[in-house]
């Protein structure tokens, strides 16, 4: 089987196939749902999507490094926070959070500025928590992580005076739309898939397959686990900044453990080993809890009224990312990409390497 | 200094709390790798099986209502179904699984239980008046003790000397420490891996079963997510002592136990309300130190 | 990179006790560049201790690794392969989500490569190696002959100064263990390096090693070019006093 040289658009095109296959649907959804949809739908897509950078954003550090991250969602709380201070109600500000420095009681920023910054200071803080968790083995920077999650929730909870404690922040412009929210996801996708496709991003799977043997390859495991974890609290911030200006209001519990372990149930149905299972899972969980939500809100059968008990959702939730863990670990996407392919590319390598086997 | 010895006897108190939650989750993980979320709904909904379901803030008693004797064996009973249930459906699946995967299901597990709760018994904080008479003080050499800190001592010494006597002298407490060390190993050895799971299953489920009774008379209120902190401490507890070493999820524990009770009475008022998040602050600059815990477990270390 | 100086990779009195286990008690080994060093010995002899003391993966209780002169005894494994010690090990140990390409890519880029680089040293070494064939296989996917051969190609993809194969042949049926040996006896003429080759079986290194180094029970008994090591009397007596063990453990 000779190695046919590859043109560089076919090299381009290959590297390229498996993120437009994700991105692609996601531009249709949002069109239709544009151009045909009522206003409800588009909340509910714009709401996936942001879904989709939170995700991603989990999935750039679990899913490159094998380590459970349960704080993740503290860096949308750093960065949500940090626009709405940057953004929010000029006129209340001074009462309602008399204890913010004057730069940011006193003024109002651009939106777009705002959000960097916010963005920035979610990966600036990622970074110093990340020196401290990323010392420790596996499993107990998993726990760690769930300590930095407590402790921002104590601080911001009550630090009233800056956070306003656990009562929202209210009056955030609210300009996410469904086509920013697609925008936002583009950039999310990239930025992981050029990452995980880099040898950074390989370095790191290394350390994730065999500790040991990454080692003995010369690669840390500290510095690209703490990349990682960084570039995955910057696209966690940028997840925050959506979801402050989608809902216009900013509230600590917001971001604990519910959203903690909805973002960690989509990366596990979709599967944690690909970028196309945060994407994919995002989609799956996203349609079940749309789904739910009717039917706890009430299915009419000609005159009576149908809904499950407010709560069923949570349930049919957990059941199903243990369904998952139990029967199919890796998620619906089984750690694969979409490739060229599709789904033939693993099946194929196994084949041949039946055939293959004998004496050189 | 009356001052100071409440101060003690309440780190004392409370560490012993966080140690028995430790201990669970140690004796757990040691047999099967599985850091266990769901200790917290065991704690949980041991303390709502005190009571009818219902939607009432002071609901009528259910468990609670029995004799105490029989209560304490109800809730016993019912706790420790309960962690045989989600070990037999959830758990025991996933044993080959990796730790990462284990945590993460129990994580899953806990969810589900947690909100099966809420769905039975509704969200709200409930009342309920078991125990009573014991948060009554009692005087011992001059110092006036809450009679409920001195039962939870009690409770926990009792708990913590059964178990090492168990552990130490059973053939099924010996098979559990063998399996701890080398599951494989143990296994070659005849050690049956079902039933060393499961009792230690059944251990966690007393142990649960008794912090969520020490609880509910220390409090007299039920939450549905009364579990949540003393096993949030308790992992850091296990984390601190060094995984997989039972001795260092007990230390762990009165570890975070004195470190809590320390800031409570030390921090400044305006401070206090940050308590929390200093705990977890010390407890990382521990880990810092001592990245590997207090008490490195040889089994814990990769063989390369 | 190569035949600049001459590289030496040593340890000095190395102790190992686990517990109250000695694994090691006072080894002293000289590895040179381009030379290959067989470590020899019955199981439980301390060969695959003294592979992790050298590649840092495990630290001596007492005693010290030396390389080029500078004592690396506190360096991580990671270090130590940055610093040119590569090693294999026992089970493959293959990063099995990824390529065989993937593979060595990873210790290129450990190694401080760019991305291309690494991947064109990848090819190189799985060229010479005769894998090109399953260059884009996952490793899962791969025969366990060619595991054990990807698992060795991986760590001559750090370039190292020194190679420590572990029992690179365990398992392997004698035709293959013949041709691996063959493959491995040419390592320090196309990549320059010092090889240590762990074999319990005696027989099949005598042809490659230039010189064999003999541990049992955690001590040196004898270390000289196979000629000597297998006239030595020690040698002699340890092995063939044990005959009948040995024959059924194919220590001979």
């Amino acid at each position: 089987m000779p190695d046919k040289p590859m043109t560089p658009a076919a090299r381009l095109a290959k590297y390229w196939f498996p993120v437009l296959a994700l991105i692609l649907p996601l531009l249709a959804v949002v069109v239709v749902a544009d151009l045909f949809g009522s206003v409800m739908l588009q909340r509910t897509v714009t709401e996936a999507l942001i879904r989709v950078v939170v995700v991603v954003g989990i999935y750039i550090f679990v899913g490159n490094s094998g380590i459970i991250s349960f704080g993740s969602v503290t860096f949308m709380a750093i960065a949500a926070y940090a626009t709405g201070w940057q953004t929010c109600c000029s006129m209340l500000k001074p009462i309602t959070m008399p204890g913010l420095p004057e730069f940011l009681r006193d003024a109002t920023y651009p939106l777009f500025p705002a959000a960097l910054t916010s963005v920035a200071l979610a990966a600036l803080v990622a970074f110093v928590t990340g020196l401290v968790l990323m010392r420790m083995g596996g499993l107990a920077a998993s726990i760690s992580t769930l300590a930095v999650l407590f402790i921002i929730n104590v601080v911001y909870s009550n630090w009233e005076s800056v956070t306003m404690g656990t009562a929202s922040m209210v009056g955030l412009p609210r300009y996410v739309t469904a086509w920013i929210a697609l925008g936002a996801a583009v950039v999310a996708i990239v930025v992981a898939w050029v990452y995980q496709k880099s040898p950074l991003g390989l370095a790191i799977r290394a350390t994730r397959a065999d500790e040991v043997a990454a080692q003995a390859c010369g690669v840390s495991l500290y510095w690209p686990r703490l990349l990682a974890f960084t570039l995955s609290g910057a696209v966690m911030g940028l997840g925050g900044v959506l979801t402050a200006h989608f809902l216009g209001t900013v509230s600590i519990n917001f971001f604990f453990l519910k959203l903690t372990f909805l973002a960690l149930a989509m990366l596990v149905v979709g599967g944690m080993g690909s970028l196309a299972g945060a994407v994919v899972g995002v989609a799956a969980v996203s349609i079940i809890i749309d789904v739910f939500r009717r039917m706890e809100a009430g299915v009419s059968l000609g005159g009576t009224t149908l809904a499950l008990p407010a709560g069923t959702q949570e349930l049919v939730l957990a059941v199903v990312m243990l369904a998952i863990l139990i029967f199919r670990k890796d998620g619906i996407m089984g750690g694969q990409e979409f490739h060229w392919r599709g789904f033939r590319g693993k099946k194929a390598a196994i084949d041949t390497s039946l055939a293959g086997e004998g004496p050189k | 200094m009356s001052n100071l010895v409440q101060i003690l006897v309440d780190a004392i108190s409370l560490g012993s709390l966080y140690a028995l939650v430790a201990l669970a989750i140690g004796l757990v993980f040691g047999v099967m790798k599985l850091i266990n979320f769901a200790q917290a709904d065991y704690i949980t909904i041991g303390a709502y099986a005190l009571v009818v379901p219902s939607a009432s803030v002071s609901p009528a008693l259910f468990i609670g209502g029995w004799p105490v004797v029989f209560m304490v064996a109800g809730v016993l009973a019912v706790v420790t179904v309960l962690a045989l249930l989600t070990e037999r459906i959830a758990f025991r699946p996933m044993r080959n699984s990796n730790p990462a995967t284990l945590l993460i299901s129990s994580f899953a597990v806990s969810y589900f239980l947690q909100h099966l709760v809420i769905l039975v018994h509704t969200g709200r904080p409930k009342s309920v008046g078991v125990g009573n008479s014991l948060s009554a003080a009692v005087e011992i050499a001059g110092i006036r003790l809450p009679g409920n800190q001195i039962l939870t001592m009690v409770v926990a010494a009792v708990m913590l000397v059964g178990l090492v006597i168990f552990l130490k002298k059973t053939p099924m407490g010996i098979q559990m420490r063998a399996a701890a060390e080398n599951f494989q190993m143990a296994r070659l050895m005849g050690v049956r891996a079902n039933r060393v799971i499961a009792v230690a299953f059944v251990i966690s489920g007393v142990m649960a079963a008794a912090v969520s009774l020490l609880l509910v008379v220390q409090t007299g209120t039920l939450d549905v997510r009364m579990g949540l902190m003393p096993v949030i401490f308790a992992f850091f507890a296990t984390v601190i002592g060094g995984m997989g070493s039972l001795p260092g999820a007990a230390l762990g524990g009165f570890i975070v136990g004195f470190i809590s009770v320390m800031l409570q009475a030390f921090l400044p008022a305006d401070l206090r309300p940050f308590r929390d998040a200093g705990v977890f602050l010390l407890v990382i600059l521990i880990l810092l130190v001592r990245p590997q815990g207090l008490i490195v477990d040889r089994a814990a270390r990769e063989r390369v | 990179m190569t035949g600049k100086t001459q590289q030496v990779l040593e340890a000095h009195n190395v102790h190992v006790a686990f517990g109250g286990i000695h694994a090691l008690s006072g080894v002293d080994m000289r590895l040179d560049q381009g030379t290959v060093l067989g470590l020899i010995g019955p199981n439980g002899a301390g060969k695959t201790t003294m592979v992790n003391v050298l590649s840092g993966f495990q630290k001596p209780t007492r005693g010290s690794v030396v390389l080029n002169g500078q004592d690396v005894s506190a360096l991580g494994p990671q270090r130590l392969a940055r610093a040119g010690v590569g090693r294999s090990f026992q089970a493959a140990r293959l990063f099995r989500d990824m390529t065989v390409e993937q593979n060595l890519t990873v210790a290129g880029i450990g190694t401080g490569r760019g991305g291309r680089a690494a991947a064109r040293a990848a090819a190189e070494v799985l060229d010479w190696m005769g894998l090109t064939r399953v260059a884009e296989k996952r490793c899962d996917a791969l025969s366990y002959g060619d595991e054990r051969r990807v698992s060795i190609a991986r760590a001559l993809a750090l370039h190292p100064a020194f190679v420590l194969l572990d029992e690179p042949a365990s398992g392997m049926n004698d035709a293959e263990c013949d041709a691996l040996m063959h493959t491995i006896a040419h390592i320090p003429e196309r990549f320059g390096c010092g090889v240590l080759l762990i074999e319990h079986n005696m027989k099949v290194i005598m042809g490659v090693c230039q010189r064999i180094h003999v541990l049992d029970g955690g001590r040196s008994l004898a270390e000289g070019t196979p000629g000597e090591v297998q006239n030595d009397p020690d040698v002699r007596r340890a092995y063939l006093g044990k005959k009948a063990a040995a024959e059924a453990h194919h220590l001979i």
